[in-house]
């Protein structure tokens, strides 16, 4: 397998998810700011900080100055041109690496990234607005899906394919982390101490609906939600696949299939170390910010050692 | 379908000036004749559906952004008796011979230019000829593996050679997903009519690689170079790695080390790679040597090549002989290292760098149709009959300016077949591109690609200004019920 089709690949996966999880994202903010009270915002500002897009969104809309209203920031976030982490970009981009691997990968992947970036292309006007946001986002989480499915029921299990699972693998890990750490940081702004405490539950809960994950929490917890237990699912659970700790797992399972490299295997120990050892508790008395940033570190490292080993240049 | 109607101004591939199919088109007119209109568009449909399925597109790049399209391919068949191609397959084997002969010769002793056969000037003028090249000798001496000879049919029904591709001729893909298309669309006159296959490509493409390779008796690395996505033949370079199960690579995918061999980035580590189909043109195949500005090529290719570490389809340097002014000279070619005659005749030619046939060419221009030497895709051309005076007075002033660059030759009568137009069958010109494959042996496809001009009388049959294409059927009467 050649570096270049490996890395674009790895890349393609990645992006595919990252799309998935950035519409995930979006709408669990808008499901969660159509049910707070009118003396509470739904605090966007995290949701761009954890997307990466807020040096962009600084410079288009300088603090300060007067801020966009909620579709403004929808827009930017999914279809804006001057955002280069939009979904627009990220699904263009997927599509763009899928051009270039095109013998590799089954027909109907094309056929079905290039409908999906067509779809999003057609709808950029739309999709700021709350009425059609819902389909818009439904459409688009159901597409990456089905990328997802082709690539699985139809993809031989060679080494190209242990690239598309790595990408997957690490780019949810590293979504979730992120999506944590935006909650950790509070998507909503309360009036009061009082409010804050009552909405706290309702956040944890939001995360766990955005990472599809709440059905799964309440089966196999069967606790009502709270910030430790939601954390602990999140990160450590062994059985959920949006799980840090089960995709990083994942990850250790594929390795052997691929040529070893020692880097590789050390950076991954290096970051499972540290979700082992993590004590949700702990973690929140100190503010999930600082693990969770150690943790996108290390993740990072991981990243940074599988292009180094596999894909130089 | 109704024929009744049906005339062409010139030879037809099907139908006689009579108005009776030829002996080996007869099944097919037949069986067209008893579909009804509604079937045959259904078929149409079929077949559109299939080559998008198939995914038979070319790439255009136009304001800024790609474009995917299909390539139109027309329903119904061009018919070549088994008798008649068999004699055009040896004229081509016979002619790469010749012009194989002719770049080895031109990049060592150039005996021909010393026996005055071939004017030295023409050579020292070339924009194909690579000095780089000079004192090479490459695998087996055959510097064109791959060629697709272009030959049209004049009004009287004979074959010309009108061009040699010597450089990285494309099409070949479409010829064997056009047949694919129509043995799904119809199956019928496959099982009666002895049609023979043209599926064999990829195999023989392979062989030819193989054989070039310099670690003979172990099995060969290949690859084939593109210049990526962004190139109109990109969808060519996927269907014959895929199906030759050879690396499809970009420029950037490979380097050359210091032991000159040609090394490929996998994620194993380097692999050494024997054979390079190359799809990039020479003056971009290695910025050391040629462009330096190139992203395309490889660093160091031609040192590697050079150095027998690594064989390169087509050879550098063998467009030298896919110029519009050498091909004027190929019967000579034969006569001079093969002593026979052209058993394929060219298409008459005025160079008019001999004052003698310019002063015929800037005389009759109006009746003339003018080349550029070094054009391809149909670009930079003159028809005479159809231009505008003003038209004609550029051309005269540009050959004047260039005489070297331009050659010049009668209005052929192209002859057409039969497309299934809105209201039955039209007539339009079209030409063939046969491949020919260059090894120990020569390998000529059976028949080739059949490029259409779509638009009515139109002569320009380039995909690139919207020509289409057809299967072509070469048919054994012997075997025929």
């Amino acid at each position: 397998m050649l570096s270049r089709v490996a890395a674009n690949l790895y890349w393609f996966s990645r992006y595919l998810r990252r799309a998935e999880n950035l519409a995930r994202l979006v709408n669990v903010g808008s499901q969660l700011q159509l049910d707070l009270p009118r003396s509470m915002r739904f605090a966007w500002r995290p949701l761009i900080e954890t997307l990466g897009a807020a040096d962009e969104f600084d410079r288009l809309h300088p603090p300060g100055e007067k801020q966009p209203d909620e579709a403004g920031v929808i827009r930017f976030l999914l279809v804006d041109p001057e955002n280069p982490q939009s979904l627009h970009e990220v699904v263009r981009q997927a599509r763009e690496l899928q051009r270039s691997v095109r013998e590799t990968l089954p027909q109907d992947c094309w056929i079905a990234i290039n409908d999906l970036y067509l779809y999003i292309e057609a709808s950029t006007d739309r999709a700021g607005s709350r009425r059609y946001r819902q389909e818009f986002l439904d459409r688009v989480i159901d597409s990456c899906l089905r990328v997802s499915a082709l690539l699985t029921a139809n993809v031989s299990r060679d080494i190209g394919f242990q690239f598309l699972r790595l990408g997957t693998a690490i780019e949810q890990a590293d979504m979730t982390s992120r999506i944590i750490d935006t909650a950790a940081a509070g998507l909503i702004q309360p009036r009061s101490e009082e409010d804050a405490e009552a909405f706290r539950e309702m956040q944890w809960m939001s995360v766990l609906q955005c990472l599809a994950a709440y059905q799964m929490y309440r089966r196999h917890l069967r606790q009502r939600v709270s910030a430790e237990l939601a954390l602990q699912f999140l990160l450590k659970d062994r059985q959920f696949p949006r799980s840090v700790l089960f995709c990083l797992t994942r990850i250790q399972g594929i390795l052997p299939l691929m040529p070893a490299r020692r880097p590789v295997q050390l950076a991954l120990n290096r970051v499972l170390g540290s979700v082992f050892d993590a004590d949700p508790a702990r973690v929140l008395q100190t503010g999930p910010s600082v693990f969770m940033d150690r943790l996108q570190v290390e993740l990072d490292a991981l990243d940074g050692a599988l292009r180094q080993s596999y894909f130089p240049n | 379908m109704d024929w009744t109607g049906y005339r062409s101004p010139t030879w037809d591939e099907l139908i006689g000036h009579d108005g009776r199919p030829h002996a080996a088109a007869r099944p097919l007119v037949d069986y067209l004749a008893s579909l009804s209109r509604a079937e045959l568009a259904e078929r149409q449909l079929a077949a559109d559906v299939t080559a998008r399925v198939m995914g038979v597109t070319f790439t255009v790049y136009t304001e800024g952004r790609n474009v995917d399209r299909m390539l139109p391919f027309d329903l119904i068949p061009r018919v070549i008796a088994r008798a008649e191609w068999d004699r055009t397959a040896a004229g081509l084997r016979q002619r790469i011979q010749a012009l194989n002969l002719f770049i080895g010769d031109i990049y060592a002793a150039q005996k021909i230019v010393k026996d005055k056969v071939f004017p030295e000037f023409l050579l020292k003028d070339s924009v194909n000829f690579r000095p780089q090249c000079v004192g090479i000798r490459p695998p087996l001496d055959i510097w064109a593996h791959i060629c697709g000879s272009d030959l049209v049919r004049d009004g009287d029904g004979t074959l010309y050679a009108l061009e040699d591709n010597l450089r990285i001729p494309s099409g070949v893909s479409y010829m064997i997903e056009n047949r694919m298309v129509s043995k799904r669309v119809f199956p019928e006159l496959f099982e009666t009519s002895a049609i023979l296959p043209v599926d064999n490509y990829p195999a023989q493409l392979y062989d030819t690689l193989a054989a070039l390779s310099p670690r003979p008796g172990d099995t060969p690395v290949i690859a084939l170079l593109t210049p990526g996505i962004y190139n109109s033949a990109y969808f060519e370079h996927c269907y014959l790695a895929q199906s030759m199960g050879i690396e499809l690579v970009e420029g950037g995918d490979l380097f050359v080390g210091d032991d000159d061999v040609c090394y490929m980035s996998t994620v194993y580590g380097p692999r050494r790679i024997d054979v390079i189909y190359r799809r990039v043109d020479d003056m971009f195949i290695d910025p050391e040597v040629f462009r330096p500005e190139s992203l395309l090529g490889v660093p160091g290719l031609i040192r590697s090549w050079r150095a027998g570490k690594v064989a390169l389809a087509n050879a550098p340097g063998a467009g030298v002989a896919d110029d519009k002014v050498v091909f004027a000279y190929v019967p000579k070619m034969i006569k001079y290292y093969m002593g026979e005659d052209a058993i394929l005749p060219n298409v008459p030619s005025y160079l008019c760098h001999d004052d003698k046939e310019r002063a015929y060419v800037l005389d009759h221009i109006e009746e003339l149709v003018v080349k550029p030497a070094n054009e391809s895709g149909g670009y930079g051309m003159l028809i005479g009959p159809r231009a505008s005076k003003a038209e004609h007075a550029q051309f005269r002033e540009l050959i004047k300016a260039n005489p070297r660059n331009y050659v010049a030759q009668p209005t052929l009568s192209l002859s057409t077949a039969p497309i299934l137009g809105d209201h039955g069958p039209e007539p339009r010109h079209l030409d063939l591109r046969p491949f020919v494959l260059s090894r120990k042996d020569i390998y000529v496809t059976t028949g080739g690609l059949t490029r259409v001009a779509m638009k009515k009388d139109s002569l320009v049959v380039n995909s690139s200004q919207g020509g289409g294409a057809k299967d072509t059927w070469v048919v054994d009467m012997d075997e025929v019920s």
